[in-house]
């Protein structure tokens, strides 16, 4: 572990790694196109922890397979730009992407089971993607596979093993190995622990900290978990229905969030050690994507929402609320306009 | 929990072992090992644990879908275990209903909400036959007590038509059709969206209430636990190794295991970046259990005898117990 370990909210530096501008991304189905990603815009800093958040269907795991260009039809990128070190990943030919992918941007799955081979042992899929992106010769992948054993807490002994002689944490870190086998500048982790027990998930999670702190590299990291993501990450987006609503340092989008989606999924989980309290939850569903509400998304689900029918009628734009704090709600607009007037 | 109440469901010792391999090299899982536990009218009770814990298995004997290896359930003070037939099965499912956790799976595909709903009213005869207009009543009356409104939209959908949240609504209006006594949900918002949870935790909050169910309320979610249970179960490895009311468990959990579990769970109110914990080994296999008690390879106080002898149940004034030899029987 380094002597200095990253803090939430304060990125070690502030160059920016990857870059999404306005991607939108759509699934073309018999019944229309679901715009499953509209109009999303975030960066990733060097070094940063950037977790993003949604219900199911709000779009993160399709934004995010869209950055390493993963995505198979019927889903198509149908605008925006994925810039990754200058680079745009959307421009980039076959060769390029093969090159891009693992040396530089990684994912680890939800599914370990899923992403790794059943008859294949672990050592072999370590040194499969050693093979395959770069020159080593036999004894040097053997070691390097052992190394990355190491690291992710694995005993070398299990080189040999089979995945399912392994249990599901084990199963995970293995997939964490894989992804770490180039030293990739970011790792996307969709939902890495979603299938394991509480337990063996603060343990991954430690390990991923102090391994990001060791290797400095990146972390989108894609959860439906908020409690978790605001542990874990620096700064927070949070999307509803294929809209980016809100991105913030994670501590201040759980102090205070500012737009009403955030907040009411804020008050949707409840917690071990705050105060034992009702909470409401939020009516209604998450809406189709094929016909997705006029104006702000959210506006059907939300109490807030204005009378005069802006909400309805205008789609919000992602504003600043202050400087690393941004949201997309009309009602977050009007108060920032009334400050202005009262502060000269 | 008072005294003087009855509880309407309980266990005495209930174990439940699966043979598996053949002749020549069988292995015995202890799924859940003398289980003791007690669901009171009106009252929440969770059993909460780690997935392989036994809480599945315990709710399955309590639904009479497996039969236990041993020990006794007891319902309105009778033996069920004993009782077997068709006609006392039919009795019991009339007054014990389950809720499961996947509504995707969990509703006929090729049938109307209607029908889902009708069936358990006819099997159990709550409706006069022949009277289809009752029939209807009901269903609606159903629909509108799990907040499907308007009853009458829903009453002609498909499964597939409905989201999640309202596919578990009517899995729980169907249970609530033979107004029962008892509800076994097992996990039953752990596959729901953040959003929609609440809802029906809110909603399950209500029905107790107001028709006097009590609930064992099975979950790997101790902060769901402690926001909808009166009281905590915490099972581990096919043992039960805790018990409290929520907040008392919450706040001073007795067994490490208990202990361990809560500096895990993920919760941004308790400060940002929680105070990194020890945490060794994994949850062992059932099949190849020692004899004293299964956490002892992970705990952290680990004594001697705990490797020998599962320790025995220490009950405390206020109701609550644990298996853990830092607790000695006095």
């Amino acid at each position: 572990m380094s002597s200095t370990p990253s803090q939430p909210g304060q990125p070690a530096e502030s160059t920016t790694l990857l870059s999404v501008q306005d991607l939108q991304v759509e699934y073309r189905t018999r019944r229309g196109a679901v715009k499953a990603v509209d109009h999303v815009s975030f960066d990733v800093s060097k070094n940063e922890v950037f977790g993003l958040a949604g219900e199911s269907g709000c779009g993160k795991s399709t934004a995010a397979h869209a950055i390493i260009r993963i995505l198979k039809p019927p889903a198509y990128i149908t605008g925006g730009k994925v810039m990754f070190m200058g680079h745009d990943v959307r421009q980039m030919n076959d060769m390029e992407l093969r090159r891009f992918r693992w040396r530089h941007v990684a994912i680890v799955f939800q599914s370990a089971m899923n992403a790794l081979n059943p008859v294949l042992s672990v050592g072999n899929q370590i040194k499969d993607v050693l093979r395959a992106h770069t020159n080593m010769k036999p004894d040097e992948t053997h070691e390097r596979a052992l190394e990355l054993l190491r690291v992710v807490g694995i005993d070398t002994k299990r080189l040999g093993s089979y995945p399912h002689q392994l249990s599901g944490g084990m199963r995970q870190r293995a997939v964490i190995a894989i992804a770490l086998a180039l030293n990739p500048e970011m790792v996307i982790m969709d939902e890495p622990t979603t299938a394991l027990d509480v337990v063996v998930q603060k343990q991954i999670l430690q390990e991923i900290r102090q391994l990001k702190d060791e290797f400095g590299f990146s972390i989108l990291f894609i959860t439906h978990d908020l409690s978790l993501l605001v542990e874990f990450s620096d700064r927070i987006g949070i999307m509803y229905a294929g809209e980016l609503v809100e991105t913030a340092p994670s501590q201040e989008i759980f102090n205070s969030p500012r737009h009403p989606y955030t907040h009411r999924l804020m008050n949707s989980f409840p917690t071990i050690w705050g105060a034992r309290q009702e909470l409401l939850g939020i009516p209604g569903s998450p809406p189709d994507l094929i016909t997705p509400p006029s104006g702000c998304r959210f506006h059907p689900r939300c109490e807030l929402a204005l009378a005069d029918g802006t909400c309805k009628q205008v789609r919000p734009m992602l504003i600043d609320v202050s400087s690393k704090h941004r949201a997309a709600c009309h009602l977050v607009e009007q108060q920032l306009a009334v400050q202005k007037e009262t502060v000269p | 929990m008072s005294e003087n109440i009855q509880p309407i469901l309980e266990t005495r010792g209930l174990t439940k072992h699966f043979f598996t391999g053949n002749a020549l090299s069988r292995t015995v899982v202890k799924a859940v090992q003398d289980a003791t536990l007690q669901v009171y009218p009106e009252k929440v009770v969770a059993l909460v644990g780690e997935s392989g814990s036994g809480k599945s298995t315990i709710v399955r004997m309590l639904a009479q879908l497996y039969k236990p290896t041993s020990g006794d359930i007891i319902f309105e003070g009778e033996n069920i275990v004993k009782h077997t037939s068709r006609a006392a099965l039919l009795r019991y499912r009339g007054k014990v209903q389950m809720i499961f956790q996947d509504p995707f799976a969990s509703l006929n595909p090729v049938h109307k909400v209607s029908y889902c709903l009708q069936r358990p009213l006819r099997i159990h005869h709550k409706a006069p036959p022949g009277m289809a207009s009752a029939l209807h009543r009901q269903t609606i009356e159903l629909l509108e007590q799990v907040s499907l409104i308007p009853a009458e939209d829903y009453i002609k959908k498909y499964p597939h038509q409905l989201s999640g949240g309202q596919r578990q609504r009517v899995a729980i209006a169907r249970a609530l059709a033979v107004e029962p006594k008892v509800i076994l949900a097992d996990e039953p918002v752990s596959m729901l969206d953040v959003s929609i949870r609440l809802g029906v935790l809110n909603l399950m909050d209500r029905l107790r209430e107001m028709h006097g169910i009590g609930f064992l309320y099975v979950t790997h979610d101790l902060a769901s636990a402690r926001y909808f249970a009166d009281e905590i179960l915490v099972m581990y490895a096919g043992w039960i190794v805790e018990k409290a009311k929520s907040e008392e468990l919450i706040q001073n959990p007795k067994h490490p295991y208990t202990q361990l579990l809560l500096s895990a769970v993920p919760d941004p109110s308790r400060g940002l970046r929680t105070a990194e914990i020890e945490i060794k080994g994994e949850i062992p296999n059932l099949a190849n259990l020692g004899a004293g008690c299964p956490f002892a390879p992970r705990c952290s106080k680990v004594m001697e005898k705990c490797n020998t002898v599962m320790p025995p149940i220490t009950t405390f004034d206020d109701g609550s117990w644990t298996r853990c030899y830092l607790f000695p029987n006095n």
